[in-house]
């Protein structure tokens, strides 16, 4: 504790300014200085910097015990208009963006957010100047944990992916883009980091906007047709989302007259809330669905793909997109106990299992960690409109392992896309064979999304748990709890088809920056669930706990039930570890004899691997395709219907503000 | 704590005597249903016993791994039952077994293997939601997912949740894989797809799979026997019943199809599931 | 005896594979399966898998086409195994003994434990057959524990 003491003196303002300007400015230096060793050097300092950071703030955050929170003066500088005119540069960017690519949808939907922030900036006046001001809670500190920590990790694995991405697009040094990816990666993450830190709205919708123009520069970063298309329909559906976002704004101005988000906690809420209140909550509730890509805006996700991998880790699906529910569970207490939140819960509910059930048709791996993306931004907000201590803590808990799981998935498969040069998993079969390491830590990877021990799956029953209480939601989280085993179960098992005979692969070279993030990530996914239950008690409960202490009357702790925790985890864990290791370990069990399939004893090895003969003597090499049930869960068949199932229940949202 | 340990190390060593003579009953019924006389009411184990006496032959190291966290986990779910524990992670394990052994059966390039384990997939998906919302209805009843609270019910579940009784069994009859559901293997020397997701498990791996069969078959017919905890002789004769009619179900009826399978579950099953628990959710006293 | 000696000799779980009959020895093999004469009394199933087989029922002439399957299936067969050969042409050829096409019997291409002639043989002969066979394969297995120890 004592060697902790110093840390407790550190302003917040200063690892604030660390947090937000250090990747910028590191970034900076990666643009202007273009040699392959600064690149590779800078990235990795600026890596260390924000790991170094985030973990102080973590530091001082678990020996305080309280929120930190600091305000800059409000006379040192024209805040409101250092805000606003970010604000307003920011839509002129976008809206030139629209006009050199002609996107009319772009032009139109930032038309109309310029004209509501002008009318912010004309008519809020009479709110307090805009300084910028720095709340850091649990929430915030899991998510500057997230952003900063496994930030870094893609952005370091996005040096060689990016260098064999261009040699592959046939770029030379000379001419690489590679200065402004990582600029645009490296603002984003201290954007990210000021987003989840900021209390004053009017800063986070600032940090909020940098990020879909980030998320738009990245995605058509390889500049094809198709990335253009893509990256411009993110851009207006992520436009039209800051549109919900700003006139949130303007009514909170209007009637609540603050922006300090803590301080509209402690003004009248939930049930306690004005009508115009409420609206302003469906609305961030409608900007938080644009971002976290919820059906029906999940169609510039699923575009989103076409950008080189890191960009899909880091961004589209660890940091960016959480970026929506976080805002959520941030405001969580806020509508407590009432219609809005019941409806939120089974939006997002039915985003969950929507997305499951059309992830079960796809074949294309990236497409399928899209779909679960969302799937499991889907199950989150579902937590946070059940508004109870505990799916918020099974909404923290996700986060947590989701970004873990997904970032390591992500990676994993760009790894695999620049070995076996496609990211289709029937061509992924018995890549067991062929990249072994990189198969065990994707294999790694998926099991850590669904089964036990690991901690997505103990989110799954804390949420399940806290569902109860409203039977619609619980049979969502259930029926999508089981989806989602189908498309995982199905993925694994084509990575593992191994041809019978080539039982003894050699282990695959990676480069060291593939494997130590690789390695990193896959650690902390293991590490991380089996300290799941100190982790829930310890850190998330207490935050949870504190964070309701703000609703009356919906206080109470974590009831995570005492059964869970009682199940003797270290008998389950000990077991199971066993029942892994023994046929590894002990020789006895190896097999005396490999032998192949049975193939009704017409088996033979063709120069393809192993067939059979057929007919008239003729040998025919054996392929296998897994079955993805097209007929039934095609993405053209349901996802118009979903989508409108999915808007009626945003419209629906709105529609019961008016009902409480 | 330590007598709950003991009980379920009993239960654990016992589970396999009473599974085999049970699977043993099986077999004699079915015989004499088809006017046979059946093997020895102890074959199952004359089976088991020679296949771990087979020499191991393998197609990959992986087969071994699959199938011995599949008989892991069959053991476990049966230790936690026994113990009283949550019944919701028992599931959940129970599944990390089943999965494991899809895996196992995907990770050799076989045609028959591959297809068993998709259809097994299709089969998991059937009764995993049947599976759940029976432990969700014991949490509107007791408030609490573990088993032992369901012990501290004065009413028998079978009498708040009878839909669940039936789900229960057709839950037993998927995953005994018995007619109409046995689409990816058959539980008896049937041949569908030669062994469907079994075919490629020879020999001792074939042992451990038989051997969590009978894990696998004392854990339904558990399940069963705590919808009617409060007297455990008619929990046991009502256990009984439901395997005899599973047993039935498994001779009169032909194999459907996969599509046919999920679709019946899915909405016979799931309706029934369903309405048993709305009129839990509008009876059933919802604590907290 | 020891016990794993009685499971073996109470299990034995066989493979059936037509090597080029003209089905008759089949359809008696088949007939054991009927509940006239019910072989699963001593434990026997037909499994249709060589991985999970023990004994391989080989009706049938073996000729240039069979040869090979018959090879692979026996080579997928874990050990302890036996082989049967079943009715005239399996023993010998039979009455296509001089056939262009034509092997032999089964002993062309595999060790044969026990012969069981006939054309068709009866369905008792084939489950003795197998008994034979059953006594034999311990025998061999005995005697290679023997031979390693």
């Amino acid at each position: 504790m004592g060697l902790l003491e110093p840390l407790l003196k550190i302003s917040p303002l200063t690892l604030a300014a660390v947090l937000v300007f250090s990747p910028a400015l590191f970034g900076v230096v990666v643009f202007a200085v273009r040699t392959k060793w600064s690149r590779k050097g800078v990235v990795t300092v600026a890596g260390w910097v924000l790991t170094l950071a985030a973990i102080t703030v973590f530091a001082i955050a678990f020996v305080s015990r309280t929120a930190l929170s600091a305000t800059l003066p409000a006379k040192a500088a024209p805040w409101s208009m250092i805000v606003a005119g970010g604000d307003l540069a920011l839509l002129a960017a976008i809206l030139v963006i629209a006009v050199r690519f002609r996107s009319a949808m772009v032009f139109g939907v930032a038309l109309v957010q310029l004209a509501v922030v002008l009318y912010a900036e004309l008519t809020g006046g009479h709110a307090a100047e805009a300084a910028p001001s720095v709340f850091i809670d649990w929430l915030s500190v899991v998510m500057v944990m997230i952003v900063s920590v496994i930030g870094s990790i893609i952005a370091v694995y996005g040096l060689p992916y990016m260098k064999e991405h261009e040699r592959h697009l046939g770029i030379d040094e000379a001419g690489s883009h590679r200065p402004g990816f990582f600029l645009t990666m490296l603002v984003f993450l201290g954007a990210m980091n000021g987003l989840v830190i900021s209390d004053d709205l009017r800063w986070v919708f600032f940090f909020w906007e940098v990020t879909t123009l980030c998320s738009f520069l990245l995605i058509r970063h390889d500049g094809t047709d198709l990335a253009n298309t893509n990256a411009l329909r993110a851009l207006w559906m992520n436009t039209l989302g800051g549109v919900g976002f700003a006139v949130a704004i303007v009514l909170f101005g209007a009637h609540a007259h603050t922006y300090s988000v803590q301080a509209l906690l402690r003004s009248p809420m939930g049930a306690a809330a004005s009508l115009p209140i409420l609206a302003a909550l469906a609305c961030l509730m409608f900007a938080a669905f644009t971002k976290s890509a919820q059906m029906p805006f999940h169609s510039w996700l699923l575009g989103a793909m076409v950008a080189p991998t890191p960009v899909s880790a880091l961004l589209h699906s660890s940091t960016m997109v959480k970026a929506g529910v976080y805002l959520l569970m941030r405001f969580a207490p806020a509508f407590h106990g009432t219609q809005l939140s019941n409806v939120l819960a089974i939006a997002g509910g039915f985003t969950f299992v929507a997305t499951a059930f059309l992830a079960i048709g796809q074949t294309n791996a990236k497409k399928i960690l899209a779909y679960s993306t969302i799937s499991n931004l889907g199950l989150i907000i579902a937590c946070t409109g059940l508004n109870r201590p505990l799916a918020l803590a099974a909404a923290v808990m996700l986060l947590i392992f989701h970004a873990l799981s997904k970032g390591l998935l992500f990676m994993a498969c760009g790894v695999v896309e620049h070995g076996i040069h496609s990211r289709d998993i029937e061509d992924m079969q018995g890549l067991v064979n062929r990249m072994p390491l990189t198969t065990l830590i994707m294999v790694i990877g998926i099991l850590s999304m669904l089964l036990p021990p690991f901690g997505v799956l103990i989110a799954k029953l804390a949420a399940i748990e806290a569902s109860v209480h409203l039977p619609l939601a619980m049979g969502m989280l259930v029926i999508g709890s089981t989806l989602t085993v189908a498309f995982w179960t199905k993925w694994t098992g084509r990575l593992l088809a191994s041809e019978p005979g080539a039982v003894h692969p050699k282990i695959e070279h990676l480069h060291v920056m593939y494997f130590v993030p690789l390695v990193l990530l896959t650690v902390g996914a293991v590490a991380f669930s089996l300290a799941v239950f100190p982790l829930l008690t310890e850190l998330v409960e207490p935050a949870v706990t504190q964070y309701y202490a703000l609703v009356p009357g919906a206080a109470g702790g974590v009831d995570l039930s005492t059964d869970v925790l009682a199940v003797p985890w270290l008998l389950v864990f000990g077991v199971m570890a066993t029942a892994v290791l023994a046929p590894v370990l002990v020789a006895r069990t190896r097999p005396d004899e490999e032998v192949g399939a049975y193939m009704c004893g017409e088996q033979i090895e063709t120069p393809n691997g192993s067939g059979f003969i057929t007919v008239a003597e003729q040998s025919c090499s054996l392929s296998i395709r897994g079955h993805y049930f097209e007929r039934y869960v095609g993405e053209d068949r349901h996802t118009l219907w979903m989508s409108l199932v999915a808007a009626s229940l945003i419209a629906g949202m709105f529609g019961s503000v008016a009902v409480r | 704590m330590m007598a709950e340990y003991l009980t379920a190390l009993a239960a654990v060593l016992a589970a396999p005597f009473l599974g085999g003579i049970l699977m043993g009953l099986d077999r004699v019924v079915s015989a004499r249903l088809q006017s046979r006389q059946g093997p020895p009411l102890v074959q199952p184990f004359y089976d088991i016993l020679k296949l771990f006496a087979k020499r191991r032959m393998a197609a990959n190291t992986f087969q071994m791994i699959s199938v011995s966290v599949y008989l892991a986990s069959m053991v476990l779910s049966l230790a936690l039952l026994v113990m009283g524990q949550d019944l919701l992670v028992l599931l959940f394990i129970l599944a990390l077994g089943n999965i494991m052994l899809i895996l196992g059966g995907f990770s050799v390039k076989s045609p028959y293997s591959q297809l068993g384990s998709q259809r097994e997939v299709i089969v998991l998906l059937a009764y995993e939601p049947l599976l759940v919302c029976m432990v969700v209805g014991t949490y509107i009843l007791t408030g609490s997912f573990s088993a032992a609270s369901v012990f501290g019910l004065e009413r028998p579940l079978a009498l708040s949740m009878p839909a669940f009784v039936i789900t229960q069994t057709l839950v037993m009859a998927m995953k005994l894989h018995k007619s109409p559901f046995d689409v990816s293997a058959s539980h008896h020397a049937h041949q569908e797809l030669v062994r469907g997701i079994y075919t490629e498990f020879s020999g001792p791996q074939m042992a451990v799979i038989e051997l969590a069969h009978l894990y696998e078959l004392v854990l339904l017919l558990g399940f069963i026997v705590l919808f009617w905890h409060t007297n455990l002789v008619v929990g046991i004769v009502l256990a009984l019943a439901c395997h005899a009619a599973v047993i039935v179900l498994d001779n009169v009826s032909a194999r459907m199809t996969t599509r046919w399978m999920f679709g019946f579950t899915w909405s016979v099953g799931l309706a029934l599931a369903a309405a048993n628990l709305a009129a839990l959710y509008a009876t059933g006293p919802l604590p907290r | 005896m020891g016990l794993i000696d009685i499971a073996r000799s109470k299990s034995p779980w066989i493979l059936h594979f037509d090597a080029g009959a003209c089905n008759g020895c089949d359809i008696e093999i088949l007939a054991c399966l009927t509940p006239v004469y019910d072989v699963e009394r001593f434990g026997i199933i037909n499994i249709g898998n060589p991985k999970h087989a023990d004994v391989l029922l080989v009706t049938g002439t073996v000729n240039k086409r069979s040869a090979r399957v018959l090879r692979n299936l026996y080579d997928q067969m874990p050990d302890p195994k036996a082989v049967v050969a079943i009715g005239a042409c399996a023993l010998s050829g039979g009455v296509f003994h001089e056939c262009y096409n034509v092997l032999g019997g089964v002993d062309s291409v595999l060790p044969v434990d026990v012969y069981v002639p006939g054309c068709a043989p009866k369905p008792e002969a084939i489950i003795e057959g197998v008994v034979m066979a059953l006594g034999k394969m311990q025998e061999r297995e005995h005697a290679r524990k023997r031979g390693a120890a």
